[in-house]
């Protein structure tokens, strides 16, 4: 995942290879449906009670059952039911919400106290207390961050964070939805981190490898843009600027200071370029720099009630020698039709071009049939009438209800699909993407049909579940292997065993250019991992322990080597995988503004006990 | 396909709040889209349920639900409608740079706009079926059609048009308006017919992608990038990588595989800069900058000498 690495000397290794360590991460799943659960559990106990008082005393007799439509609205009682329902949901969601806060803070407490969190590598290829406390809290934030920021009220996220324990955030700040920034970071005031940016504490190297597992510092009025990636152990200093995609790797230090960041890796950019890259001119990087006197300046404006002046871009000077330089380039470009143009050697998306309407036809049954289960165990679970039992069970039997229903439409889509299957098989191959071109109607009819249960487990409570979907819709996985956090064809893929695929990645299987759609088989050998923000091409395979590092994309049917890990666009082997053969208590420190680096000693977090099993400094001495 | 778990994506609604009285408007919305769905649920119950527990209530009860969910939808979006052109009328939205402080009257204005579209987008999106996506988009003023595919990636819902079979790629990002320090930079972002939006590629406010064009993954264009039509562009910032071919018929059997990857990755070196970490030291680049110099002085006493040449032979 990272690019430097680890730089230093290299010693003799010690241990020949094969004598490495392997042991698979323990995933306690009891330990993890039990605490979830609880979670789940206690967060209705509130809310449920109150809405069911409500409903029972006063809304089933003063709205449901009130005789006729008109008196709704005339009558004093009715009324007061239509109006007060909604607000009395919302207070009810909001109850719950805090709910969440506060259960998911007591089992916080309880790891952090039997193994606390901190900087330091976690082996990977070791079983250790820390891998197994740091994966626990992992997946104990992961329930109420979900339903935090991806509910209702995604401002009250940042409240949640900061009272659960698992980061400190500033006043002010806004983070919006991302696949990170969940957990062991500090950000001041004043912040606005972008959409899918993610301050990744944690980061994975190699199956057999490491966990970096370092804070993240984030000072006071830092703004970063969008898909802005940061490793952990990165600092970053008072008023730094980060452009879109604008991404570092681990233990980066960035000044600040009114600094603006671009690139992959970020470097510095110049007053020059920023005005180029921003279309703004000198007057609004002065205003940028000194925001008070910029308000004084409005608020006079306001006072004097003058328009704000239109701002001249008459400042040409700003074109640098570079770009003339690139015009010429563009300039040469060949008219004529080789076969290199027709190379496939960029990648692009597979997203369906065209909605269409005729898909609600199968929606609309499957909805049905599967929600046709769901009456019928309400139908069941209130024969008795509604009893004290009935209500202690009804959270678990809301679980039940949602995972009736995502299994209902599992298997009315799976019929639906080997039914469109047998109609006509899906072949491999390039394709007019066009509504003539047969191949690539039902391509869109199968994505289209496994869409609905795919989307509803990945909106359930148990998200990580989608890997049952994924096998019984026809992709070939392990179900160790994990992907739950990346878009993912749901055909043509192969999945070894443990594999990893990074957060927010992308796997296509199949692709559009053009006039052309591209199915072509992924395949990932066992023990394979892919970072975060990856792009898998279609026809791309994966070899045996092979990495691609994170911000990369492999172009179509690019073939990676086993043990070898890959970085870029397209994706290059960097380096073999040999992260649980090097030294772990080293960790090379970046200065971004100054371009230096240096090297500083950390200690390893693992068991005491467990500490002779891997490489420390005394080895190479 | 399927998206990630931790993620709303699709249209993007920041959650910016410049202040937090404008959540009232926010309550306003969710509490009015309730209501109709309420007496749509009181006509239910009306004619079909009576205390013997009738079979046809709870076989049509799936029915029911999702009407009311398409219901809700279309609610949700008539209120945060009416809001909205309240709030517009009151300021009109303006496109500029503004600053990312309350004091700002734009910036709380698009704020507030902001906070009113975000509950119709939330449900919305919330429903499997994304053609409800594009009717939200087309309603709140983003120019679309209902085909497009754009809830695979963060949209922004405003100040943006699309043309025709318009593709938006797995974790794009379109913006229209985006925050770097202390600014607030909106402009309109104009997508015509056919354009291909690679995964993860992120298009900046004022860009202007002409048709045809692709913009491939892992890209990103700058604040007002023109994009010209019928080219694919790579990087970052995007460059011109080659003409876009893909749209003639009868290829299919000559597309083909990139048979040679360090040819291909020299191709891209010339469009990505890449940075290695070794660079150069201080002591280095001055040299360099020596180096540079020198050539340059060389080069200039060249074209002098030339001159000086040429004028010798205008003197004769």
């Amino acid at each position: 995942m990272s690019k430097e690495g680890i730089a230093y000397e290299e010693p003799a290794i010690v241990n020949p290879p094969k004598d490495i360590i392997r042991e698979d991460i323990n995933m306690q799943y009891s330990l993890y449906i039990t605490i979830f659960i609880l979670i789940y559990y206690g967060s209705w106990i509130l809310p449920g009670f109150i809405f069911f008082i409500y409903i029972n005393e006063f809304f089933l007799s003063n709205f449901l059952d009130v005789g006729s439509f008109f008196s709704l609205f005339t009558e004093l009682n009715p009324l007061i039911a239509l109006i007060t329902f909604p607000l009395v949901l919302i207070g009810c969601y909001l109850i719950r919400l805090l709910s969440v806060g506060i259960t998911t803070k007591i089992f916080w407490r309880i790891t952090e106290k039997i193994s606390p969190s901190k900087s330091g590598i976690i082996p990977r290829n070791i079983r250790s207390k820390a891998a197994n406390y740091y994966h626990l809290r992992s997946f104990m934030i992961k329930y109420g961050k979900n339903i935090f920021t991806k509910g209702a009220f995604p401002w009250l996220s940042n409240w949640f964070f900061k009272f659960v324990g698992s980061s400190k955030i500033g006043k002010g700040t806004t983070i919006e939805e991302s696949v990170g920034s969940d957990k062991f970071i500090d950000i001041g005031k004043n912040c606005y981190i972008g959409v899918n940016s993610t301050l990744a504490s944690h980061l994975v190297q190699g199956i057999f490898g490491n966990i970096s597992y370092f804070e993240i510092k984030v000072g006071d009025n830092v703004t970063t843009a969008g898909m802005n990636q940061l490793g952990p152990g990165c600092e970053i200093h008072d008023n730094s600027y980060l452009l879109p995609l604008a991404s570092t790797s681990k233990h980066s230090i960035l000044k600040g200071g009114h600094n603006y960041y671009f690139g992959i890796p970020l470097r510095k950019i110049f007053k020059k370029k920023i005005m180029q890259y921003l279309g703004i001119t000198k007057k609004d990087i002065e205003r940028n720099e000194n925001i008070e006197q910029a308000i004084k300046e409005l608020k006079e404006r306001k006072k004097k009630k003058i328009e704000p002046e239109e701002q001249s871009e008459t400042e040409d000077d700003l074109e640098d020698t570079e770009d003339t330089e690139e015009v010429s380039e563009e300039g040469e470009v060949n008219e004529e039709l080789k076969e290199e143009e027709l190379n496939i050697d960029f990648t692009t998306s597979s997203a369906i071009s065209r909605v269409n309407l005729k898909f609600l036809a199968v929606y609309l049954p499957i909805f049905w049939l599967a929600g046709l289960l769901i009456s019928i165990y309400w139908y069941e679970y209130t024969k008795e009438g509604i009893m004290l039992s009935t209500l202690l069970f009804l959270p678990i039997s809301i679980l039940f209800m949602i995972y009736i229903f995502i299994l209902g439409c599992l298997l009315f889509s799976k019929l639906i699909l080997i039914l469109v299957n047998l109609i006509h098989k899906p072949k491999e191959g390039i394709f007019l993407a066009e509504i003539r071109d047969t191949d690539y109607e039902f391509w869109m009819l199968r994505t289209a049909i496994r869409k609905i249960t795919l989307w509803l487990l990945r909106n359930s409570p148990l998200t990580w579940l989608d890997m049952i979907a994924f096998k019984a819709l026809g992709l070939e996985m392990d179900a160790g292997s994990h992907l739950n956090d990346a878009w993912c064809d749901a055909e043509f893929v192969k999945i070894g065993r443990k594999v990893l695929v990074g957060q927010g990645a992308t796997v296509m299987s199949s692709m559009v250019i053009g006039k052309y759609l591209i199915i072509k088989k992924v395949i990932f050998d066992d023990y394979s991992m892919v970072g975060g923000h990856t792009t898998i091409a279609p026809g791309t395979i994966i070899g045996h322990d092979g990495v691609i590092g994170a911000i990369s994309s492999t172009s179509y049917c690019q073939v990676l080597k086993d043990n070898w890990i890959y970085f870029g666009f397209p994706a290059i082997a960097l380096k073999e995988n040999k992260y649980a053969e090097e030294r772990r208590d080293l960790i090379v420190k970046r200065d971004v503004d100054g371009e230096e680096k240096f090297e500083l000693d950390y200690d390893v977090n693992i068991d005491e006990d467990k500490k002779k099993l891997i490489r420390l400094k005394e080895d190479k001495e | 396909m399927s998206v990630p778990n931790t993620m709303k994506i699709g249209p993007f609604v920041p959650t910016v709040l410049a202040k937090k009285r404008y959540l009232i408007f926010y309550f306003y919305t969710i509490w009015a889209s309730i209501i109709p769905l309420m007496l749509e649920f009181w006509i239910y119950w009306h004619f079909l349920w009576n205390y013997d527990r009738p079979i046809h209530f709870y076989t049509f009860l799936p029915l029911l639900f999702f009407g009311l969910y398409i219901s809700l939808v279309f609610s949700a979006i008539f209120f945060a409608k009416i809001a909205l052109i309240i709030v517009n009328v009151i300021h009109k939205p303006k496109v500029g740079v503004f600053l990312r402080h309350p004091a700002d009257k734009d910036y709380r204005y698009w704020s507030l706009r902001n906070t009113i579209r975000k509950w119709p987008f939330l449900v919305a999106h919330k429903f499997p079926f994304p053609f409800l996506d594009n009717i939200c988009f087309k309603v709140f003023g983003v120019k679309t059609k209902l085909r497009n595919s754009l809830f695979e990636g963060w949209v922004d819902t405003e100040f943006i048009e699309f043309g025709k079979n318009v593709v938006v790629g797995q974790g794009a990002i379109v913006q229209s308006a985006v925050i770097i320090g202390n600014l607030l930079i909106i402009k309109k972002t104009i997508i015509e017919d056919d354009v291909h939006i690679g995964s993860h590629a992120i298009i900046s406010p004022g860009t202007h992608i002409g048709k045809r064009s692709v913009l491939a993954s892992n890209s990103v264009t700058i604040v007002d990038q023109q994009l010209e039509d019928d080219y694919i562009y790579v990087g970052i910032p995007a460059k011109k990588y080659k003409k876009n071919w893909f749209f003639e018929d009868g290829l299919q059997d000559k597309l083909g595989q990139v048979k040679d990857i360090e040819e291909l990755i020299k191709k891209y070196e010339k469009i990505y800069i890449r940075r290695y970490d070794s660079q150069p030291s201080k002591k280095e680049r001055k040299e360099r900058k020596k180096v540079k110099k020198e050539v340059e002085k060389k080069r200039f006493d060249q074209v002098e000498q030339e001159w000086e040449a040429v004028d010798d032979g205008f003197n004769i």
